[in-house]
């Protein structure tokens, strides 16, 4: 009945039809019951249904099929091009699962609503329609309805900072796609076609002298979509976008929208010929996001900012991992092992990350203080605001033990087969330094656990534990589970991204890795003690109040983009 | 507020002129395969003698959709920012109707001063007629310049126009928002459905369901008409509620 | 080559004021310029191979590339609803601050948080 074609095209259709039922929720009156019918049937349709799809879809992807097409069955000439790989079911594997965790979190966290619900599968056929295009002019709208979902979806919180946010956010990513469609016009100018094949054909017959053309599109494109992943200098929208934000918001564009454009990036850069060198200054942004997220996020007092700067360390991780498997090349072992690092860190960083601004969201919520300086023994207060059991802390804790990279979780397994696939080099350093403050942030924000000596009584608010425990605990297990099972998901995501079905080599139990380990969260109870000293927290203080304004936003996508433009051009 | 123009914005400014100036300066001949394909096809595939229509209803229709959706969402946000309203400075919840110029309910409307017996005229005379023509330019997108946006975009005015109301002081249903959301909703929901129509008889997704029909530009002529109703009752409805009425 | 120079001076017009006016609305004034300039950069160019418009009558004959003219449709629907969010986020800030000045209202919220 149904081809391949078809089965892959449902992996966004279905989010669409979903969303469309929801919307019908809107036609009768909301106290209704057939209000909620619709609304929750689209929630299932467009969140649960694509992850049985998944399931269906992935024995053939691990036999290797690439499934490949038009969408539409129209002509090659014109048409759309699409490509389902392992690459888009794994990303896609990410999106829907996060996506489905934050929906049920956001069922006692709200915003609720079926405009919400329809607004929110409609990001994550975004999100699936993303990875899979072929073409570059779809790739312009995909992003571009990623990002206005986000920028509608954001002020939703109803804080007044979350509108300056999302209006800096939409200014600037705005202007960044005018630039994509510049770069689109000089490569379809060169090569007469839009699909990526088609350009990459076209480029290898181009004429010499249209190279430097070719060079400032690709320079465009890349620094277009960089500022989506918010690597170094282009991070400057996501601390107040991803701190504003609903909670079960954040965690979707902490932990997926950041990351689906990176990937999608990499159909691009496969088929350039200087691809690779995008990928080595990519790699080294990477490393230094890695370092200064961790620097700037030591700074913050806000819990939630805290958390969105180690988005941006965490996502310099990632990228770094990225860029080097980019410059070697995907196709060869090195390259397809980085690859396969860069992936897995963004999964589980998606994971601990969703289930860290959960917890934390839940916490706030209930105690009301988002200064991670004054509020304390948070625990007793989510006691008396109805949790019977502690599971809030309990995973907060495996969000922040995944995070700091300790074993047995999944955090410890990903940043290990990242550092040890970039050993050696300038960035691994960097790597290793931005671990040590990740310990060292992390225990002053679990700092709002801490008993108090004299606990005085705070006004705490009552909310609805259930769903949000429901979320938290999917994430928290999901996260002790993918770190357990570590080796046997390596071999899988290996197999999908490149054939690789066994890494070499990979011993993240080893003694010198446990060494590491240890002396990596030495170091950040030292770093933590330190900061504790006036001088430390002088500094801190004076690099917290230097905030990127809004100009500062354009001028490092400017230089940026001519940074990106100079490297490949010399 | 004077502008800055200080060190770092000639520093951004420059950074793009050196970027974009290859881009823009190039004189490579403009690519001839693409419209030669379709000058040769086009009709054939689609149907179509209005080949621009073929594209972004045939060919790059996933486009299309995204573009709908994309107006759907910034209509839906839109409208829910500005119907909430909080303030600083401690004011209480407002609703949009006290702040804005022309009022839509009858009661208020003889005395807004900036409602003037011409507009009335005008617009009661002119708006079926504007209607009128948006459904044309929407159902003949196919033959000659126009399609589902265009005519989307006139029926939107047409509906503002009968929205102001005419000189005996009586509104159209067209103008009443609840209705303009349901044909709204419904309309989206159509518009998935036609373009999965395809997999009923054996095109995938986005392909045309009439493929082998004797009438294969019925598919996009069902598409203009619903991407047009959904872009004319969106629009209209956002149009209505800027404006500071929805009764 | 001229009018690509004048849609280049206008693109950078538009981006000068996106980065430099303190205004939002302003700045959306610019987003607004420099999305014209590249719509008009497309159809103008694609324009360059042919003589008709797209649409076909029968005969064989050398129309204008109708492919930048489809994109640039998609183009200008996605900047009118940018347009619109962002002058919604805009009047929203208003209210919330007291001024379109950008730099004011981030400093007001500061204060206020």
């Amino acid at each position: 009945m149904m081809g391949y074609e078809d089965l892959v095209a449902t992996t966004f259709m279905l989010p669409l039809l979903g969303a469309a039922i929801a919307f019908c929720a809107k036609l009768v009156g909301k106290e209704r019951k057939i209000a909620k019918v619709c609304e929750y049937g689209g929630a299932c349709i467009g969140l649960v249904a694509p992850i049985v799809v998944l399931v269906q879809l992935l024995p053939g992807m691990l036999d290797g099929q690439v499934i490949t097409g038009i969408i539409g069955g129209w002509s090659g000439t014109v048409g759309i091009t699409f490509r389902f790989d392992g690459l888009a079911w794994l990303i896609d594997l990410l999106g829907y699962t996060i996506a489905l965790a934050a929906y049920i979190y956001s069922l006692s966290s709200g915003p609720k609503g079926p405009s919400f619900t329809g607004i929110f599968l409609i990001q994550s056929a975004a999100l699936a329609a993303t990875i899979m295009t072929n073409d570059l002019f779809n790739l312009f709208v995909c992003l571009e309805v990623l990002g206005i979902t986000s920028y509608v979806l954001i002020p939703t919180s109803g804080k007044p900072g979350a509108s300056l946010a999302a209006f800096s956010y939409l200014m600037v990513s705005a202007t960044a796609m005018v630039f994509f469609l510049v770069g689109t016009y000089g490569l379809y100018r060169i090569t007469g076609s839009l699909s990526y094949a088609g350009i990459a054909g076209g480029l290898a017959t181009m004429d010499p002298e249209a190279y430097g053309v070719a060079v400032m599109s690709l320079s465009v494109l890349v620094a277009a979509v960089a500022i989506r992943v918010a690597v170094m200098p282009l991070y400057g929208w996501l601390p107040d976008a991803h701190a504003l934000a609903p909670h079960a918001i954040s965690a979707v564009l902490s932990g997926v929208l950041i990351k689906t454009p990176l990937f999608a990036l990499s159909r691009v850069l496969v088929l350039f010929p200087i691809g690779g060198r995008v990928g080595y200054l990519m790699g080294l942004a990477g490393g230094i996001t890695a370092f200064l997220g961790v620097v700037l996020a030591l700074s913050q007092s806000d819990a939630k900012r805290l958390l969105a700067y180690h988005s941006i360390s965490q996502i310099g991780y990632v990228v770094a991992a990225w860029g080097m498997a980019a410059h070697m090349g995907i196709h060869t072992p090195e390259g397809a092992a980085l690859m396969v690092a860069a992936y897995l860190h963004a999964l589980f960083h998606a994971l601990f990350k969703g289930l860290l601004f959960f917890s934390i969201g839940t916490t706030t919520d209930v105690t009301k203080v988002r200064d991670v300086l004054a509020s304390r023994n948070s625990i007793a207060s989510l006691r008396s605001a109805g949790e019977r059991l502690p599971i809030t802390f309990v995973t907060f804790l495996a969000g922040a033990l995944s995070i700091t990279a300790i074993p047995p979780f999944n955090g410890f397994v990903s940043k290990y087969l990242v550092g040890s696939s970039l050993k050696g080099s300038l960035v691994s350093f960097l790597l290793i330094a931005a671990g040590v403050g990740t310990v060292a942030s992390f225990i002053k924000l679990s700092r709002i656990y801490w008993p108090m000596k004299h606990t005085f009584p705070q006004s705490v608010e009552k909310i609805t534990f259930l769903p949000r425990h429901l979320a938290q605990l999917l994430l928290a297990s999901l996260c002790i589970a993918t770190g357990i099972w570590a080796p046997w998901i390596i071999g899988i995501v290996g197999k999908l991204l490149g054939g690789v079905s066994r890494l070499d080599g990979f011993s993240p139990y080893s003694p010198d890795n446990l060494i590491k380990t240890g002396s990596t969260v030495v170091g950040g109870i030292l770093l933590f003690l330190l900061m504790g000293r006036p001088w430390v927290s002088d500094i801190l203080h004076r690099i917290r109040d230097r905030r990127m304004d809004f100009k500062g936003l354009f001028v490092s996508f400017s230089l940026g983009t001519a940074a990106m433009a100079l490297w490949l051009w010399v | 507020m004077k502008a800055r123009i200080d060190f770092r914005s000639i520093l951004a400014l420059v950074a793009i002129l050196a970027v974009l100036l290859p881009i823009l300066a190039t004189d490579t001949p403009w690519p001839t395969e693409p419209r030669d394909y379709l000058a040769e096809h086009a009709e054939d595939e689609t149907g179509a003698k209005n080949i621009v229509s073929a594209i972004y209803l045939g060919y790059r229709v996933f486009d299309t959709m995204g573009e709908t959706i994309v107006l759907l969402v910034a209509v839906l946000g839109t409208i829910g920012i500005l119907t909430k309203v909080e303030s600083l400075v401690g004011d209480t919840q407002q609703t949009i109707g006290i702040v804005s110029a022309f009022s839509l309910s009858a009661e208020k409307r003889r005395s807004n001063r900036l409602r003037t017996h011409l507009l009335e005229v005008v617009t009661g005379k002119v708006g079926p007629i504007v209607l009128l023509f948006g459904f044309y330019v929407m159902l003949y997108g196919h033959l000659s310049p126009g399609g589902g946006f265009q005519g989307g975009v006139i029926i939107a005015s047409g509906i503002v126009f009968l929205a102001l109301g005419n000189q005996r002081g009586e509104t159209s249903h067209l103008s009443n928002s609840e209705k303009l959301v349901h044909i709204e909703t419904i309309a989206f929901l159509l518009l998935v459905i036609v373009s999965s129509s395809g997999l009923i008889t054996g095109s995938p997704f986005f392909g045309n369901p009439l493929d082998h029909t004797a009438v294969p530009v019925g598919y996009i002529v069902v598409l203009n008409a619903v991407i047009g109703l959904k872009v004319g009752t969106s629009m209209g409805f956002l149009c209505i509620a800027m404006m500071g009425g929805t009764d | 080559m001229v009018d690509r120079l004048l849609l280049l001076i206008l693109f950078l017009i538009g981006f000068l004021t996106i980065v430099a006016k303190r205004n939002m609305i302003k700045k959306i004034f610019g987003l607004n310029i420099i999305n014209a300039a590249v719509v008009i950069l497309f159809v103008l160019e694609g324009s360059r191979i042919g003589m008709d418009a797209p649409i076909s009558n029968g005969e064989p004959q050398q129309f204008v590339d109708p492919l930048p003219q489809a994109l640039m449709l998609t183009a200008i629907v996605i900047g009118v609803c940018i347009t619109a969010l962002s002058l919604a986020l805009a009047v929203h800030l208003y209210r919330i601050g007291g001024t379109f000045d950008i730099d004011k209202v981030k400093e007001r919220l500061h204060d206020g948080l």
